[in-house]
């Protein structure tokens, strides 16, 4: 599965509107097949980026190139990627079943009982099974999320984004959905980029990772999560991973 | 590229070899060669499933595969994938299975036309009763806008009145016009089969000021602050803004609502007002332009027949109108659950329920000034 190429290449990235700038010189890579997180406080762009690495808008400088997309704002053919959006976005006038039916039914030949039998297996991955009559309006934030993951893979894309994904979920449903991002990774070999500011699952889930800040107006750290949280000298960085790491302070006992 | 699922038996035990590409842009071809296998399959206690001649899997091709083991299993027959040269693909096909559901929530939807209708008719009273319900809540709000005044959001009141009244000017101004204008071709031709010609601004004066005017402005207001309020405060709802404010202790109807209907009831009789002078001189226009009356005997003849009864015969409904409509929208919009579909169903709704409110409203006021005789 490894190869030389990496699955998405940003550089030098300028983001901005008028003469504010938010983010210059962004610089990284995304290896195929890994687990990939952008991390940041709040306000530091991390879901602007992510909305530029989807090819939402336009880079005012620098490049981000998907390996077989391209520049994704340019891209035009077969969704080649899915997104997970933080509120899952489903579209509320359908129900579960006909939410991922779509992305099958628009850009694949496939029809009939083999739609059903495709979105009832995703539906299963992500334990929904029982749910593909629901309206989205029926169903819990977390089963939302779910679902959204759900209909992001329907197109089988080697690459997945996730934009806070255990944002508002209670611990066991943010582990469940942390375990399944492992799953998706491991056994399917998808890339996955995470937008996140959740410790716990950061360092359950990535590979990698970038850290934002607001003030440095791009990327202040990036490699290994568990590393950073050892070694980074760089203040903010340190912080970032200490100050809510459980054992930092408050817990003798581990 | 064929995609095919070869069968090997040996005894009763079979060996299925699926061969090709079994991913999502082939999903129609793999969906076929599965179905095609079953019938050589009786007899088979054994059966293995051989990864080695897949060109290709990914999840789609790995489902209906999963599938196809599922309803072996349930036949009885005994499964193996064989994985040893496949290990990826193996663990894919895995991970799809033994997924089953559990319990199933009964969905409760798909109704016949004869339940429908009935369903809609059972509702009638409920909807009746909310909507004196909402009437009646926001008369016995209005008492407290005096007791405490803090509770309605005065700021927007300004924006309110820019919103529906200012940004509505152009439009209700030209439908006004346009309307004085058929109003005056339609006296031309009617009147003047009998050389009535002199009475057509006495015409446009009664029939816009007392009835037009305000139907006209009040259902222009309608189709558009009706549907831009019931719009807002549904989207609200729907994103837990009024939940927001109830956990703060506003009430909605004094923060939202009232604003509104104040809004409307300001800005209503002032834009039927504008209406109708511009209704005169559509009036003007059309006469002057088709007969050989002039403007000034126009103007006089026009001067004569506005009476006090006729002019504020007319404004004096604008502001029922102006709180129907804003009554109905806020209430639409209040009553909004689910999500965006609901938002544009609840819009529908208001624009409708407040044109035809509207109109009802504006004929009761005719029987009653027939019955009053004024």
């Amino acid at each position: 599965m490894p190869t030389t190429r990496p699955h998405i290449v940003v550089e030098d990235l300028c983001i901005g509107w008028g003469t504010r700038v938010l983010m210059e010189h962004v610089t990284f890579d995304i290896e195929r097949g890994t687990t990939f997180a952008i991390l940041g406080g709040s306000g530091s762009g991390k879901s602007t980026l992510l909305r530029y690495l989807i090819g939402l808008e336009e880079p005012r400088a620098g490049r981000i190139d998907i390996d077989g997309v391209g520049q994704p704002h340019r891209y035009q053919g077969i969704p080649a990627f899915g997104v997970l959006f933080q509120s899952g976005a489903l579209f509320s006038s359908m129900t579960l079943a006909e939410n991922l039916a779509l992305p099958l039914t628009t850009w694949t030949p496939i029809r009939g009982a083999t739609v059903r039998d495709l979105v009832q297996a995703k539906l299963e991955l992500v334990g929904l099974g029982p749910f593909a009559e629901h309206l989205p309006g029926e169903i819990s934030g977390g089963m939302k999320k779910r679902a959204g993951i759900a209909r992001a893979m329907m197109l089988e894309p080697d690459l997945l984004f996730f934009d806070e994904p255990s944002a508002g979920l209670d611990p066991i449903s943010a582990v469940e959905l942390d375990e399944l991002i492992v799953t998706l990774s491991r056994d399917l070999g998808i890339t996955i980029v995470i937008v996140t500011h959740e410790l716990p699952s950061i360092f359950l889930v990535a590979h990698q990772c970038i850290v934002l800040d607001k003030i440095a107006k791009g990327i202040v750290a990036q490699g290994d999560p568990r590393a950073l949280r050892e070694e980074s000298k760089i203040p903010f960085v340190h912080n970032f991973f200490t100050r809510s790491s459980p054992g930092a302070s408050a817990s003798p006992g581990r | 590229m064929t995609i095919t699922v070869r069968t090997e038996r040996e005894g009763d035990r079979a060996r299925l070899v699926p061969v090709g590409a079994f991913d999502v842009a082939h999903a129609p071809a793999v969906a076929q060669a599965v179905a095609q296998v079953p019938p050589d399959l009786e007899g088979c206690r054994s059966i293995d499933l051989d990864l080695t001649h897949l060109d290709r899997i990914d999840g789609s091709g790995a489902v209906l595969l999963a599938r196809f083991l599922d309803r072996l299993d349930f036949d009885g027959d005994r499964t193996r994938i064989v994985a040893d040269r496949n290990p990826e693909a193996a663990r894919l096909i895995t991970l799809y299975r033994q997924k089953r559901a559990e319990s199933a929530p009964p969905p409760t939807r798909a109704m016949g036309l004869l339940a429908t209708i009935g369903a809609a008719a059972a509702d009638l009273p409920a909807r009746i009763t909310d909507t004196l319900d909402f009437t009646g809540r926001c008369i016995a709000a209005l008492p407290k806008i005096i007791t405490s005044p803090r509770s309605v959001d005065w700021h927007s009141l300004p924006r309110l009145v820019q919103e529906i009244g200012a940004d509505a000017l152009p439009v209700t101004s030209s439908a006004n016009l346009l309307v004085g204008v058929i109003i005056g071709f339609l006296g031309v031709s009617q009147l003047g089969r009998f050389g009535a010609v002199v009475y057509v601004p006495e015409l446009v004066v009664v029939a816009h000021f007392r009835e037009l005017g305000p139907l006209v402005t009040a259902i222009v207001v309608a189709g558009r602050s009706g549907a831009g309020l019931a719009s807002e405060i549904a989207t609200m709802k729907v994103s837990e803004e009024i939940d927001a404010l109830r956990s703060m202790k506003f009430d909605p109807m004094m923060w939202l609502v009232v604003p509104r209907c104040l809004a409307l009831v300001l800005v209503v009789p002032l834009l039927t007002w504008v209406g109708d002078a511009l209704a005169l001189v559509g009036g003007l226009l059309a006469t002057v332009a088709i007969t050989d009356l002039t403007p000034r005997a126009y103007i006089l003849a026009t001067m004569d027949a506005i009476t006090p009864s006729h002019f504020f015969g007319g404004l004096v409904k604008t502001p029922f109108l102006a709180l129907a409509i804003g009554l109905i929208a806020c209430a639409q919009g209040l009553a909004t659950q689910g999500g965006a579909a609901a938002v544009g169903a609840r819009t529908t709704t208001a624009v409708v329920l407040a044109i035809f409110g509207v109109i009802a409203i504006n004929s009761l006021f005719t029987l009653l000034y027939v019955a009053m005789g004024v």
